[in-house]
């Protein structure tokens, strides 16, 4: 079978499961009224994502200088930091960070996803939890996140009561609250116990080598709090010149996020330290002893120079266009790879260099437009697709087929 | 170096359709320009009526749609499904076939929007031709697939055969041939100086003076075509239409309209890579609509009147009329 048959199989036979068309028009209903709810209470933030849009054009531009900067930044910090021109480098980065034999609690993030770093930790013989509910949940299933904020969104609670009867080996009920219990009772001593803890980035300022990490649960804190070491890998395409800027970026994202306002944002910026004894600074007291970032390109800075599907990069990943997507609404994440529609289109074919696979997104795309229209740095989708589809064709400029 | 074959095959059959009969549905030009014979409009003229593929062969693309989305539902392998040129030989439904039943159906009763916005153009004074067997496709679906090489050439005649009639003006009515002629042939030629408005733009800048009334009351609701609302940025010419009209009462969606309405599953060529996706989005489409409690719902696409008749189908709606903004106002003029 070809490429595009296949995933056009796939995506069928999600469009007539009905459990995936149920969960998603519940989210979709409840994503449009939060977040309506959410810029009726602070209107500020459609100016502000206007300005969100123009700190990243400039900073997408800027990558490689911003990434040397915020090396040097975290440096100072007395953390280290990195740069990973490739995927491969990024995982041999860690790899050699982490060794064998270690336990780790991950965050979840979508850049992790992309280049399988769980899968890689585990295949050098590492014991590797997801602390993300959703994500825990698809690790658990050896599934993939059908969404970039609710990995989960496609799997009803009775699956989860099902899944967890087997973990724990007692009959769970499909209850919510007492699923969420189950989770944290499975994980909490993990988080004590691991060598290790990793995280992503919502956002990274440049000057001050500031990481921002948004999230509800709490098991982003825990991860990058408890263990001794925390390691961060960042796609380049997060960071932005100053910490003002970072903020501005952070608040725009969870707005959209359906966060309205979320209950934790961490900044981090270097390993835990004090000075309490004698002045002398010694690191490691309460949090991490040590910090690691790297910074990924992995195809960003090539993707940067397409003068339309460069706007991939400005993406927030606040995942409200997916909402807005009538294909998505029937397909979940099966209309992506990495990630979702459009943008996913566009990272198969820049990041993953898959070209079928870009092609198959992009021919599923209605270029019906909607997504810009809720989009807070007004990414067009329907326009990049176009573009996408002539770089298949036609080839361009980059020499790109 | 190319890469056509990425290309999903329901596409380059629509593509090849173009350039080999210079139109979508690759019949002939006769049968397209069937539905005017009887009205004599003049092939030269400054204000050009462009009525667009979409319309003029719009019945022939129904029954092409139903028949696609019948064989994509069945068992026989997606591959074939996928290859429009490969099941259309399979079911003898070749090009000719087609004609051939056009023909046979007599002056193309299916083109109701096209005679309706005539009438109602020749009712606000507006002079105008159109070239009939002589009006180029547009072109645009071979720039939304990628072939931008291929539209620019195109571009260049359609431009060629515009200008050689004298036209200077373009009224559209199809919004993705329209948002094509203002938007994207003018990048592909130097000293472009055609003006097009759409249809809908010059019925609201003309419609004030008039009276219009509906022949009975009823509940409207309004579905924004994509290329109108997202891509031309008409969403109040529409409503401001419909709400001119007495007897009209326009019943909206909460959330999906104006710029935030739902896509009805057939946007550039989508229907004939996915038929049976695309009939699941217009049944959602449809839900949507029908739920604001309106009797007929008014739209101004050929593709989303296809899309959301076959939606309402499914959904045994039968009750719900799907009918272009041209013919509500038509009736509303009297005419």
């Amino acid at each position: 079978m070809s490429v595009f048959t296949e995933y056009k199989k796939e995506i069928m036979d999600a469009a007539h499961n009905e459990r995936i068309r149920l969960a998603l028009s519940r989210a979709i209903a409840s994503y449009r009224t939060n977040t309506n709810s959410a810029l009726k209470k602070f209107p500020h933030t459609i100016k502000m994502a206007e300005e969100v849009r123009e700190i990243k054009e400039k900073a997408i531009s800027e990558m490689e200088q911003l990434a040397q900067q915020a090396c040097e930044a975290i440096e100072f910090n007395k953390g280290k930091a990195y740069i990973a021109k490739t995927a491969d480098e990024a995982l041999k980065i860690i790899g050699e960070l982490v060794g064998k034999d270690k336990l780790i609690v991950k965050g979840k993030s979508m850049t992790g996803e992309e280049i399988e770093l769980r899968e890689y930790l585990e295949e050098l013989g590492n014991e590797v939890y997801e602390t993300d509910l959703g994500e825990f949940i698809i690790q658990k299933l050896h599934s993939r996140p059908m969404h970039i904020l609710s990995p989960a969104i496609h799997v009803p609670k009775e699956d989860v009561a099902e899944l967890f009867s087997k973990i724990t080996g007692e009959k769970l009920e499909p209850d919510i609250a007492k699923l969420v219990a189950t989770a944290r009772k499975l994980l909490r001593e993990k988080y004590f116990e691991a060598d290790i803890g990793m995280s992503g980035a919502n956002v990274v300022a440049a000057d001050t080598g500031t990481l921002f990490l948004i999230e509800n649960e709490g098991n982003i804190r825990l991860a990058t709090g408890a263990p001794p070491v925390h390691i961060a890998l960042v796609g380049m395409e997060k960071l932005v010149p100053t910490l003002g800027d970072a903020y501005k970026v952070a608040e725009v994202t969870w707005r959209y996020a359906n966060y309205t306002v979320p209950s934790y944002v961490s900044l981090v910026s270097g390993p835990s330290k004090t000075g309490d004894i004698e002045k002398v600074t010694t690191y490691g007291a309460h949090g991490p002893k040590e910090l690691h970032v790297i910074f990924m390109d992995a195809g960003r800075t090539g993707l940067a120079k397409h003068p339309i599907l460069r706007q991939a990069l400005y993406c927030l990943r606040c995942g409200g266009c997916l909402y807005e997507c009538p294909v998505f609404a029937v397909t979940a994440g099966h209309f992506g790879d990495r990630y979702f529609t459009s943008i996913g289109a566009v990272w198969a074919a820049m990041v993953s260099q898959d070209m079928e696979k870009a092609a198959s997104l992009a021919y599923t795309c209605l270029t019906c437009g909607r997504c810009k229209v809720r989009c807070p740095v007004e990414i067009d989708g329907a326009e990049m697709v176009v573009a996408l589809r002539k770089l298949i064709v036609e080839g361009d400029e980059l020499g790109q087929t | 170096m190319d890469n056509k074959e990425l290309i999903p095959p329901g596409l380059t059959y629509l593509a090849d359709n173009i350039a080999s009969k210079d139109n979508i549905l690759g019949t002939s030009k006769e049968a397209g320009a069937k539905w005017a014979k009887e009205l004599h409009l003049p092939k030269q003229m400054e204000t050009m009526f462009f009525a667009g593929c979409g319309y003029q062969y719009n019945s022939e693309l129904e029954s092409l749609m139903s028949l696609i989305r019948k064989i994509d539902k069945s068992a026989v392998s997606t591959e074939l499904t996928m290859s429009l040129a490969g099941f259309q030989k399979k079911l003898g439904i070749d090009a000719s076939g087609i004609y051939r039943k056009v023909m046979a159906r007599g002056s193309g009763a299916d083109a109701q929007p096209l005679r309706d916005a005539v009438k109602v153009l020749d009712s606000l004074g507006v002079k105008f031709g159109y070239l009939a067997d002589e009006e180029p496709c547009c072109g645009g679906l071979l720039y939304f697939i990628g072939l931008h090489k291929e539209f620019a050439k195109h571009a260049q005649e359609v431009y060629a055969r515009l200008k050689s009639r004298g036209v200077k003006r373009i009224i559209g009515i199809v919004p993705s041939c329209t948002y094509t002629l203002r938007n994207l042939i003018p990048d592909s030629i130097d000293g472009h100086d055609l003006e097009v408005k759409h249809f809908c733009e010059v019925v609201s800048e003309g419609i004030s003076s008039l009276e219009l009334r509906y022949p009975r009351e009823v509940k409207v609701t309004y579905h924004d075509p994509c290329q109108l609302v997202r891509y031309l940025g008409l969403v109040e010419e529409p409503r401001q239409i419909l709400r001119a009209i007495k007897g009209i009462e326009l019943v909206e969606t909460e959330w999906t309209k104006g710029e935030w309405a739902t896509c009805c599953g057939g946007g550039g060529g989508f229907e004939a890579v996915f038929p049976e996706l695309s009939q699941i989005l217009a049944v959602n489409r449809a839900k949507e609509l029908i739920e604001t409690g309106a009797e007929i719902i008014v739209t101004h696409c050929p593709g989303c009147i296809m899309q959301l008749k076959a939606g309402l189908k499914e959904l045994k709606a039968g009750g719900v009329e799907v009918l272009d903004l041209a013919q509500i106002v038509a009736m509303a003029m009297g005419v």
